[in-house]
C-alpha cells in the first residue's frame, strides 16, 4: 500500500500533467463563470480529448475542469449575484453584498482560499481514509437520506432569516413548485394543466437567475444610478487578519462538508448551506451574516469543495458513479482500460494513487491560477452602470436559455424575475424557497422509495429496522426548536 | 505514447475545425455539408452520452462533417424525441435514444408525437444485455431458487431498478409476467444506485449491464443469476431461454432514429457511414474498453424488430397496468 502510493506520487509528477490539469483549471473557471454553461457539459464535450491522453494526464485534465468550475460558478454569484448552480447560492448571499460594498476582490479571494483548503483537506481525508469512508457510504440507504434531507430543509428554513415563519411558507412554495412536473416515482403528471413544457418541471437555472439577479438589476435601474459604477473600485485584496478570522469557520465548514459528501445523494447544495447556517449560529454576530459578511462566503465554499473529496469514493472503490459528474470520469477510467472497482486497488494502485495525488496538486495550482486570475475577473464591476447592466440582463437571458435551448426558460426567467422583485419589496427571503426546490425532489424519491420498499408500512419500518433515521427524525424537532429560539433571541437583540 | 496522443488530439481539433470551416464555406452539392446535430434524450454522463462520445469522435472520417452531441433530458426522454420529431427531416437532425423509449412509452402514456409514424430508424449501434444479479452472500445460488423464493412470498422479494418503465425495470417486468411470480419493484435513480442498493442490503436482487459489474465479479461481490438471449454470456451462468423467458427481452438496443420522411439517399449515407464503424479498428477498440459491443443493423431490419417490440410491449404494459 505505501510503496504503491509512493509510486503513484513519482507518477503524478509529470511536467504534461500539470499542464494539462492548468489548461482544464482555467478553462473550467471560465466555463463555469459563464451562467448557463455547467461544468458537467464542459466535462462531457472535452471527454473524448482524455480518450487519447496518458490516464495520468487525461483524467487530471477532467478533474481540473470539474475543480476549476465549480469555483467559476462563485465568480458571477459573487459579483452580479448570478448564481449559476444550486451550490453557489449560499456563496452570492455575502458575497454579492461585499461587491456592492467594494470588496469584490476580497470576496473572491476569500472565496478562493477557502475552496482550496476545503477541498485539499478533504482530499487528503479521502486518500487517507478511503476504506472505512467506503464502508459508511453503504450504511445509507433512502430512510437516511430522507432524514437527512428533512434535517437540512428544517436548520435551512429555521436560520435563514430574522423572521422563521416566513421562512417557511417560502421553504412550502419552493416544495411545491418541486411538485411540478412528472412525479419521479410513478410518472404521473402533477399540476401541469396538460402542457407538455410543464411536463419535465420547471429548470433550475431560470429559477436561480430570476430571483437572484434580476431583482439586484431592477433595484440598480431604480435607484437610477446612471453614471455611477456599481462599486467604485474592485478593493484590496484578502489581508493575512481577515483570512485568519475566518480560519474557524474554514474548517468548521470542510468538517461538514467532508461528511455530508459522505451520505450519497446529498452533494454541494447541502453542504453549502448547512456550512453557512453553521457559521451563523457559531457566530456572536449572526446579524450581520447576509449584509456582508467575509465569513458567510468562506463557511458556504470551503463546505461545498469539501464534498469533493469524499464523492470519489464510491466510483473509485464500488465502481459505482454517485452523481453525473463522477459518471463522465467513470468513462474516462474504463476508457483507459482502469475499471474502477473493488480490485482497482490491488491491480493498478499507483495509478489510483497518481490520480489522487494529481488532486491535491490540482487544488494547490488553481490556488496560484485562481488568485492570479482574480483582479481580471473584478474589473468587471467596475464597468459603468449604464453599460454593466445591459451586459448582465443578456447574460441572464442567455443563461437562462443555453441551458436546455428551450425558449419557455425566457418566460420563466421573467415571471420569476418579476416574483423575486415582488418577495423583495414584501420582505420575503427568496432562498428558502429555492432550497425547497432544489431538495424537495430528491427528498420525495427518498420517501417514495422507503414506502416502496416496505411495501407502504414506511412508519412500522422506521421504528423497526433504521434506528439511524429514526435518530435523525425524533432529532429534528428539537434541532429545529433550538435553532428558532437562539435566532429569535438575536433579532430581538 | 505521449507524442502519439499529442497527434491525435491535434486531429481531433482539425476535424473540428475543417468542419466549421466547411459550414461556413461555399455550399457542396452532396449530404452532408454541414455539420449534423444528434440529439440524445437522456442526460450527462449516462451510457448514451458515453457512447455517443465515442462515435462522434470517429464518425467524421466516414461523413466528412462533423457529428455534434445534443443532451435534451426531461420528461423520461421524451423531450428530446419531441425535438427531433419535430425538426427538419433533412439529415442534419439525429436521435441517439433506445427501445425503452422509443416503443414502450407510447402504451404507458399519451406522448406529443407518434414513434412509428414520425421516426425512421437509421441504424442500430449496439445492444446491451441485462443480467440478474445477487449479492454473493445471499441465500439464493441459482435462478430456480430465487424462482422458488419469490412464489413462496409473493411481493417479498427487494428487485431494485432504474426507474419505471426503465431499462431494468422493463425485463424484471417480463420475467414477472413469464413465470408469474411477484417482486416488490423498488425504483432508484439510475442503475448505479440500483447497483449500491443492493451492496448495501437495501435490496435482495437487481439487474445490471455486465459492462457494469465487471468490477463488482470480480471481486466477488455478486453472482450473476441469468443473462439476457440465447447465446450464454458467463460459462456457468444459464440464459434467460434456458430459465423460461423467451423472446427479446432484457435487451436495451441503442439506437439512431431520424425523422419520418427523411430522404431514402440520406438515410443509405448514413447508414453506410455507420457500418464502417464496425470495421474501424480505433472504434471498435475504445467501445471495448467501455465494456459495450459493436453490432449494426441497418435501417429495415431494425424497423422489422420495432414492429416486433410494439406488439410485446403493448401486451406487457396491458397485462401490467390492468393488475
Amino acid at each position: 500500500m505505501l510503496d504503491q502510493f509512493a509510486e503513484g506520487f513519482g507518477m503524478a509528477l509529470r511536467f504534461d500533467t500539470f499542464l494539462m490539469m492548468s489548461l482544464g483549471l482555467f478553462g473550467g473557471m471560465l466555463v463555469g463563470a459563464l451562467p448557463g454553461f455547467t461544468t458537467l457539459m464542459a466535462m462531457a464535450i472535452l471527454l473524448p480529448i482524455s480518450f487519447f491522453l496518458d490516464p495520468i494526464v487525461g483524467i487530471p485534465f477532467l478533474l481540473g475542469i470539474y475543480k476549476g468550475g465549480i469555483f467559476g460558478g462563485s465568480i458571477p454569484a459573487i459579483l452580479i449575484s448570478m448564481p449559476g448552480t444550486g451550490a453557489a447560492v449560499a456563496t452570492s448571499r455575502d458575497g454579492y453584498k461585499l461587491t456592492q460594498q467594494g470588496k469584490s476582490r476580497k470576496a473572491l479571494d476569500m472565496a478562493l482560499f477557502a475552496s482550496v483548503f476545503g477541498d485539499t483537506s478533504s482530499d487528503i481525508f479521502t486518500i487517507l481514509m478511503i476504506f472505512p469512508i467506503a464502508f459508511l457510504v453503504m450504511q445509507f440507504g433512502p430512510p437516511e437520506l430522507f432524514a437527512v434531507l428533512l434535517l437540512s430543509l428544517v436548520i435551512i428554513a429555521a436560520t435563514s432569516g430574522s423572521n422563521p415563519m416566513k421562512s417557511l411558507v417560502m421553504m412550502m412554495l419552493g416544495l411545491w413548485l418541486s411538485f411540478i412536473g412528472t412525479d419521479p416515482l410513478g410518472g404521473v403528471e402533477r399540476f401541469t394543466f396538460g402542457l407538455f413544457d410543464l411536463k419535465s418541471g420547471i429548470p433550475l437555472l431560470p429559477m436561480l437567475i430570476g430571483v437572484f439577479a434580476i431583482p439586484e438589476i431592477a433595484s440598480v435601474v431604480m435607484r437610477n444610478e446612471r453614471a455611477k459604477q456599481l462599486a467604485a473600485l474592485m478593493g484590496e485584496r484578502l489581508s493575512r487578519a481577515e483570512f485568519r478570522r475566518c480560519v474557524r469557520t474554514i474548517c468548521r465548514s470542510t468538517v461538514i462538508g467532508t461528511a455530508i459528501g459522505i451520505v450519497p445523494g446529498l452533494g454541494q447544495v447541502v453542504a453549502a448551506m448547512m456550512g453557512y447556517s453553521a457559521a451563523k449560529n457559531a457566530s456572536d454576530h449572526p446579524e450581520t451574516f447576509g449584509e456582508g459578511e467575509l465569513e458567510g462566503v468562506a463557511a458556504a465554499e470551503a463546505a461545498n469543495n469539501a464534498v469533493n473529496g469524499p464523492t470519489m469514493v464510491p466510483l473509485l472503490t464500488l465502481g459505482i458513479p454517485g452523481d453525473n459528474v463522477t459518471a463522465i470520469l467513470l468513462g474516462a477510467f474504463v476508457a483507459q482500460g482502469l475499471r474502477p472497482g473493488p480490485q482497482l486497488f490491488s491491480d493498478q494502485g499507483a495509478t489510483v494513487f497518481a490520480i489522487l495525488v494529481a488532486m491535491v496538486f490540482a487544488n494547490l495550482l488553481f490556488l496560484v491560477i485562481g488568485y492570479l486570475s482574480i483582479p481580471f475577473f473584478s474589473r468587471l464591476v467596475t464597468i459603468k452602470v449604464s453599460i454593466l447592466i445591459p451586459i448582465v440582463i443578456m447574460f441572464a437571458f442567455a443563461g437562462a436559455y443555453v441551458f436546455r435551448s428551450d425558449s419557455v426558460d425566457l418566460l420563466m426567467l421573467v415571471v420569476f424575475g418579476l416574483f423575486g422583485i415582488i418577495a423583495r419589496i414584501a420582505k420575503f427571503d427568496v432562498m428558502p424557497m429555492v432550497m425547497g426546490f432544489i431538495l424537495g425532489p430528491p427528498m420525495e424519491y427518498a420517501f417514495g422509495q422507503t414506502v416502496a420498499m416496505t411495501n407502504g408500512d414506511a412508519f412500522g419500518f422506521f421504528l423497526g429496522e433504521r434506528w439511524g433515521a429514526l435518530g435523525i427524525l425524533l432529532a429534528i424537532p428539537v434541532i429545529g426548536f433550538l435553532l428558532w429560539r437562539r435566532m429569535r433571541a438575536v433579532a430581538a437583540g | 505514447m505521449f507524442k502519439n496522443s499529442i497527434k491525435k488530439v491535434a486531429s481531433l481539433a482539425m476535424a473540428a475545425g475543417l468542419t466549421f470551416a466547411a459550414s461556413m464555406g461555399a455550399a457542396q452539392s452532396t449530404y452532408p455539408e454541414k455539420p449534423i446535430t444528434m440529439v440524445i434524450p437522456l442526460g450527462a454522463g449516462g451510457s448514451h452520452d458515453l457512447n455517443a462520445r465515442v462515435i462522434t469522435s470517429i464518425i467524421p472520417t466516414y461523413l466528412d462533417q462533423a457529428m455534434i452531441v445534443r443532451l435534451t433530458p426531461g420528461a423520461g426522454g421524451q423531450k428530446g424525441t419531441q425535438e427531433v420529431a419535430n425538426a427538419a427531416a433533412d439529415g442534419y437532425t439525429l436521435l441517439f435514444t433506445h427501445n425503452y423509449i422509443d416503443m414502450l412509452q407510447q402504451h404507458v402514456e399519451s406522448l406529443p408525437y407518434n414513434p412509428m409514424e414520425d421516426f425512421v430508424p437509421v441504424a442500430r449501434i449496439n445492444f446491451a444485455p441485462i443480467a440478474v444479479i445477487v449479492r454473493s452472500d445471499s441465500p439464493y445460488q441459482t435462478f430456480e431458487e430465487l424462482v422458488a423464493a419469490s412464489k413462496a412470498d409473493p411481493g417479498g422479494i427487494q428487485m431494485a431498478h432504474s426507474g419505471n418503465w426503465g431499462a431494468l425495470f422493463v425485463p424484471a417486468a417480463q420475467m414477472m409476467k413469464a413465470l408469474d411470480i411477484s417482486w416488490n419493484m423498488v425504483p432508484f435513480q439510475g442503475g448505479g444506485p440500483a447497483l449500491q442498493a443492493l451492496l448495501g442490503g437495501d435490496a435482495d436482487v437487481t439487474m445490471a449491464f455486465p459492462s457494469a459489474i465487471a468490477g463488482q465479479l470480480q471481486a466477488g461481490n455478486v453472482r450473476v443469476l441469468a443473462t439476457a438471449g440465447a447465446e450464454r454470456i458467463y460459462d456457468d451462468v444459464p440464459t434467460f431461454a434456458e430459465v423460461g423467458v423467451e423472446g427479446d427481452v432484457g435487451f436495451m438496443h441503442r439506437v439512431v432514429l431520424a425523422p419520418a420522411g427523411t430522404p431514402d439517399d440520406v438515410i443509405e449515407t448514413l447508414g453506410a457511414a455507420f457500418k464502417s464503424l464496425e470495421e474501424d479498428r480505433t472504434f471498435t477498440r475504445m467501445m471495448s474498453r467501455l465494456g459495450e459491443n459493436v453490432d449494426i443493423i441497418d435501417s429495415a431490419a431494425y424497423q422489422a424488430m420495432r414492429d416486433e417490440q410494439d406488439v410485446a410491449y403493448k401486451e406487457l404494459v396491458k397485462t401490467l397496468t390492468s393488475q
